[in-house]
């Protein structure tokens, strides 16, 4: 609590300290910055007053504000990947600026990684952050070949994934749960379609990504890993766009155009799965005929009111569904909507009302017409945030507001149907609210000094109900029930409060390196309950009670950036350190499906991770792309687990997590051969994940259990995991021809070119079959591979 | 194109513990009761384990206030039971003693329902047979009050539903703990979920089989177990239960089940495994005649 107060107090003073100038005469220019062709905002281009070592960068909306002198100034607004354009200024009274730049007509030479300044990654403060734009992103070799924005993201350093099909990742050490991804600023609960192959997000509708893995500024918060923030196009406001692509598993059709020419414009995309190739996956489990699709559909649309008011409205839908016949199946989705206003207070004070409401949920049955017994489970939230940027002048720049989330949990649905007679079983439903207030500076104190602080004070208070109390028991084992009643339904149950200190620094050592670090303290109050080898759609949110404390997360973060060769390469090096607390974790045998006494079996416990990461860049030439290397540790201590010898206490000793893979090595390249052909290359290695091996086996109950001397968990790990993909791209190969407008591309791409069976598992099992009473059973330990061959796929995209 | 592959491997384990095992699931029937006490294998030793010899193993109602000493046999401690010894209600604890150590378990024997009846019921061809076929249920009703635990075992034509994944278990009349259903009939899951096996004996077989024809018979029996049991086999299944393939996406992490069988020094450092329990046992079979199918392809086409 001491550090927080100090930080707090810091803060106060350096935000005195760098009061405006009053005295003076000063001006503001701001406006927005588009694109040209379609009248999308650029997030995060400069701005920068030449001669002077003044600029600044545009918001998540493209918005910009710059507080001068009086005098005449000429502004450089660039954007990688378009045409700088310079604008003079007569600064006498406060300047509206909206400008438009126009996309590069040299691709070649273009950077294709990622947007914002050439030398962004040394002069902005942020560090730990990841930005991958949409059209890097469809340049990849895609699985299956769909363009994929989690998998994308899994190729930067610090992203890992425990395999194929696991839905989510993980990032620096983090679980599943811990992350926060956001469409359009509502959270989206479970990112995955068919478990977790492909990701719930449509490429055609996305247009830029960015994940915080460290440093992550005051206004965010909720998880105690990262935040995945997905920002979706706005649609063309110029012209009319349609876009698609018929590939093996999706086929995608985007819509997109002006509702009222630079004053509305909507997109409309939709993907749809042709079930029968991957239903192959499940051939052990599934016999043929299964009727199983995945479809998602996205929207947006926006209206410009005036100069100072612009309102948004998006939509995602999205669903799984894997049905036998009507009274069998499995199916589960996604839905968001969010609105948001975007509105010019002044000149410097630019606001952002979010709200959005987001549900998750799935089901499943089993039964016949007389029979019937479905279960379910569902996570419904509704949200208000206020956001403002207060562009105060040309050194500080305050970001403050607040949030407030309303949480309706289903834990567990239950509608039983016996001999015709249904009864509704369903667990009670949860309530939960969450609120936050933040107010963060980025400062920029000297020409080489700039710092970020900021505070963010969040509230959780589990609501009414049934209130379940239970007593201590040895760690491991369900806890017993002491007492359970009913509270009033609105009534606070249990409640938190948690100051969380966000601190960044960059140190420009030259105008191409610069030192960077950063604290920060993440606090998360709803958890996903996962005991599965992977995280899947069936996982359940949990919000903290009386009996689950929050998570909580401290990191620090110190990192060096170099760029050479006038920033045609970009280095850096990362170092973090996490400390992790109240971490959930599992007794054995925990039932996590549906239960209302859960949480009798849920076990708590600390975390670490640290490690180092290694990443170059290249940003220029046919030539582009990255390599990482990533140097992790990430483990669990938790009593109950791992415990060794300490039968009576079960003091549980460090165990590395199912996600703990030491090396990671990731390589990204993109060859331009010439206007027509491209290729691109990805390569991974990743050190084999953590898993438990059993030493014997005991005969109890007419079964063979496999027993592990020493209580260990995690005391073995499967073989490495590398993987090659490659992809090729055939421009114009019947748009762009002849006259005809428009652009197309034939994408072919080999997924695990050399066929490599990359485990999945090793798992310890009787033998299969039916054995007779009394015989004697074999063992066996099985080596899994999720894929296990060379996967190529073609697709033809299109735009016109 | 995009089957996931599995192949076995002889991985190097450590060292194993072989400790002892005390199987001891005893109920309330006439005829032979038999505790096994055995030594854990190396985990890839498939032969049968071998009883330990010469211990002292004694069964004693508390309740009652009476003692069995049980019998070494050749591959079990048993007792010949010509006079019920286990009742509704009653406690009982098992006593083994080693050289070295005296070890003890304590259990309740609960209450169990009857079985009503086993019924065939006739289905068209569906996703899961490409033929019309019988499914078998057994209909039972959880008696009032929350928790009874029960593990049910059947048997088709004479052998055993003794895989892993046909353990069969209710709570109450439902699964598990957390999932209130009590005083009705079991779940349609718990009825019908772990008897019909459409997957052949055969290896050589992969279709999907029509889980009962003419001629077969089901034999069921609900065993009551208590809440200590249930919680042991409970998490025995998510041990025993590895799918493979896709299905392992599903799976829970590999740990050591929990035990009730204790050292009576509470100091000691000696590890055992197994369990212990008193089970009531109700029963019911039925043949699947000409007769009983055409009943049930009667009622289909009602």
């Amino acid at each position: 609590m001491k550090l927080n107060r100090l930080l707090a107090i810091m803060g106060l003073v350096c935000l005195l300290h760098s009061n405006p100038i009053y005295a003076q005469d000063q001006f503001t220019v701001s406006g927005y910055l588009r694109d040209s062709s379609n009248g999308e905002a650029l997030i995060g281009a400069t701005i920068r007053i030449t001669g002077e070592s003044i600029g600044t960068v545009t918001n998540v909306y493209g918005f910009y504000s710059i507080t001068l002198s009086k005098g005449n100034y000429v502004l450089d607004y660039r954007y990688v990947g378009y045409d700088a354009f310079t604008q003079s200024v007569e600064l006498n009274s406060n300047t509206r600026l909206d400008i438009e730049l126009k996309p590069s007509e040299q691709q070649l030479e273009a950077v294709v990684i990622s947007g914002k300044a050439a030398d962004d990654n040394i002069s902005n403060i942020e560090m730990s952050t990841a930005e991958l734009d949409i059209k890097s992103i469809q340049k990849m070799p895609a699985f299956a070949g769909e363009v994929d924005v989690i998998k994308s993201i899994q190729l930067l350093p610090g992203v890992t994934t425990v395999g194929e099909g696991a839905a989510g990742f993980n990032v620096r050490g983090g679980s599943v749960g811990q992350n926060l991804v956001l469409l359009d600023e509502a959270p989206v609960y479970q990112s995955s379609h068919l478990m977790g192959f492909f990701s719930v997000f449509n490429p055609d509708a996305v247009k830029d990504v960015k994940l915080y893995k460290g440093g992550v500024p005051a206004q965010y918060g909720g998880r105690v890993s990262s935040i995945l923030d997905i920002r979706m196009k706005e649609g063309n406001s110029k012209s009319y766009d349609v876009s698609g692509g018929i590939g093996t598993v999706f086929s995608r059709l985007a819509i997109e155009g002006p509702i009222k020419k630079d004053k509305a414009s909507f997109i409309v995309a939709a993907r749809r799965s042709y079930a029968d190739v991957i239903a192959k996956v499940f051939t052990d489990a599934l016999s043929d005929g299964t009727a199983m699709y995945f479809y998602d559909l996205t929207a947006k649309t926006n209206y410009h009111i005036n100069e100072n008011n612009r309102i948004y409205l998006s939509g995602y839908w999205g669903r799984d569904v894997l049905e036998f016949d009507e009274n069998q199946g499995f199916d589960w989705g996604n839905r968001t909507a969010s609105f948001r206003w975007n509105h010019l207070y002044s000149d410097k004070l630019f606001s952002n009302l979010t709200m959005f409401y987001s549900n998750y949920d799935y089901g499943f049955k089993f039964g016949d017409k007389d029979d019937l017994f479905q279960i379910g489970s569902e996570v419904s939230t509704v949200n208000m945030k206020p956001e403002f940027n207060w562009f105060l002048n040309t050194n500080n720049e305050l970001t403050f507001g607040g949030e407030a989330i309303m949480y309706l949990f289903e834990p567990g649905t239950m509608i039983n149907k016996s001999v015709g007679e249904t009864t509704n079983s369903s667990l009670e439903s949860r309530r939960a609210l969450e609120a936050a207030i933040y107010a963060s500076n980025n400062q920029k104190v000297t020409e080489q000094l700039s710092l970020q602080y900021g505070l963010r004070l969040s509230y959780f208070n589990y609501l009414g109900g049934t209130v379940f109390e239970y007593g201590d028991t040895i760690p491991g084992n369900t806890k017993p029930i002491v007492d359970e009643y009913q509270y009033k339904k609105w009534g606070s149950i249990a409640d938190f409060y948690n100051l969380e200190p966000r601190l960044s620094f960059n140190y420009k050592m030259s105008t191409t390196a610069s030192l960077k670090g950063s604290f920060t303290r993440m606090n998360q109050y709803i958890h996903l309950i996962s005991n599965t080898t992977a995280s899947t759609p069936i996982d359940v949110w949990q919000p903290s009670t009386n009996n689950i404390d929050p998570q909580a997360a401290d990191q620090v973060a110190l990192g060096y950036f170099k760029n050479l060769s006038s920033n045609e390469f970009e280095l850096s090096a990362e170092a973090y350190y996490k400390w992790m607390h109240d971490q959930v974790d599992y007794i054995d045998g925990a039932d996590v499906f549906v239960n209302q006494y859960l949480e009798s079996q849920l076990l708590s416990g600390k975390g670490r991770a640290y490690g180092l990461e290694l990443y170059g860049k290249k940003n220029q030439g046919r030539l582009t792309g990255w390599m990482s290397y990533t140097l992790g540790w990430t483990e669990l201590k938790v009593d109950g687990i791992n415990y060794g010898g300490d039968k009576v206490n079960r003091i549980g000793d460090w165990y590395p997590t199912r996600y703990d893979q030491r090396h990671n090595v990731k390589l990204a390249a993109f060859y331009e051969l010439n206007d027509k052909v491209s290729f691109s290359a990805n390569f991974s290695y990743i050190s084999g994940t953590p898993t438990t091996f059993p030493t014997d086996r005991l005969n109890v109950a007419g079964y063979v259990v496999p027993y592990i001397n020493n209580n260990e968990r995690n005391n073995y790990r499967i073989p490495d995991y590398h993987r090659l993909d490659l992809g090729m791209s055939i421009n114009n190969v019947w748009r762009g021809k002849k006259g005809r407008s428009g652009e197309d591309n034939i994408a072919i791409s080999v997924y695990n070119a050399y066929g490599r069976q990359n485990p999945f598992s090793i798992y310890f099992s009787q033998e299969r079959g039916r054995i007779p009473v009394g015989s004697p059973v074999e063992t066996n330990a099985t080596q899994l591979s999720i894929i296990g061959s060379v996967i190529p796929a073609i697709a033809y995209n299109f735009k016109f | 194109m995009l089957a996931s592959c599995e192949f076995e491997i002889q991985p190097k384990l450590d060292t194993p513990e072989e400790l002892m095992v005390v199987d001891a699931f005893l109920t309330d029937q006439l005829g032979r009761q038999e505790v096994k006490i055995t030594r854990s294998q190396p985990y890839f030793e498939s032969s049968k384990p071998e009883l330990i010899t010469g211990l002292s193993v004694t069964l004693e109602d508390l309740t009652a206030d009476v003692s069995y000493a049980l019998i070494e046999g050749s591959d079990s401690y048993y007792l010949d039971v010509s006079e019920p010894i286990g009742f509704v209600g009653h406690e009982y604890r098992l006593v083994v003693e080693t050289p070295d150590e005296t070890f003890e378990a304590i259990a309740k024997m609960n209450r169990v329902p009857g079985i009503d009846s086993v019924g065939y019921e006739f289905n068209e061809a569906n996703f899961l047979v490409d033929q019309d076929h019988f499914t078998a249920q057994f209909y039972s009703i959880d008696p009032e009050g929350t928790g009874d635990c029960y593990w049910i075992k059947a048997w088709k034509n004479g052998n055993y539903f003794g895989k892993p994944e046909e353990l069969n278990m209710a709570y109450d009349a439902s699964v598990s703990p957390g999932q209130p259903i009590d005083g009705q009939l079991f779940v349609f899951p718990v009825r019908a979920g772990f008897i019909n096996p459409y997957t052949s004996d055969d290896p050589e077989i992969s279709e999907s089989q029509p889980p009962y024809v003419v001629g077969d018979s089901l034999y069921v029996e609900i065993h009551s177990i208590d809440r200590a049991a249930n919680d042991f086999l409970y998490a025995l299944y998510f041990q025993i239960n590895r799918m493979g393939g896709f299905g392992e996406i599903f799976s829970s992490p590999l740990s050591n089940v929990s035990t009730n069988i204790m050292s009576t020094d509470p100091g000691s450092k000696t590890n055992v495994a197994g369990f212990f329990n008193m089970s009531a046992v109700s029963a019911s079979g039925r043949r699947l005649t000409s007769t009983v199918a055409e009943q049930a392809k009667t009622k289909y086409y009602e």
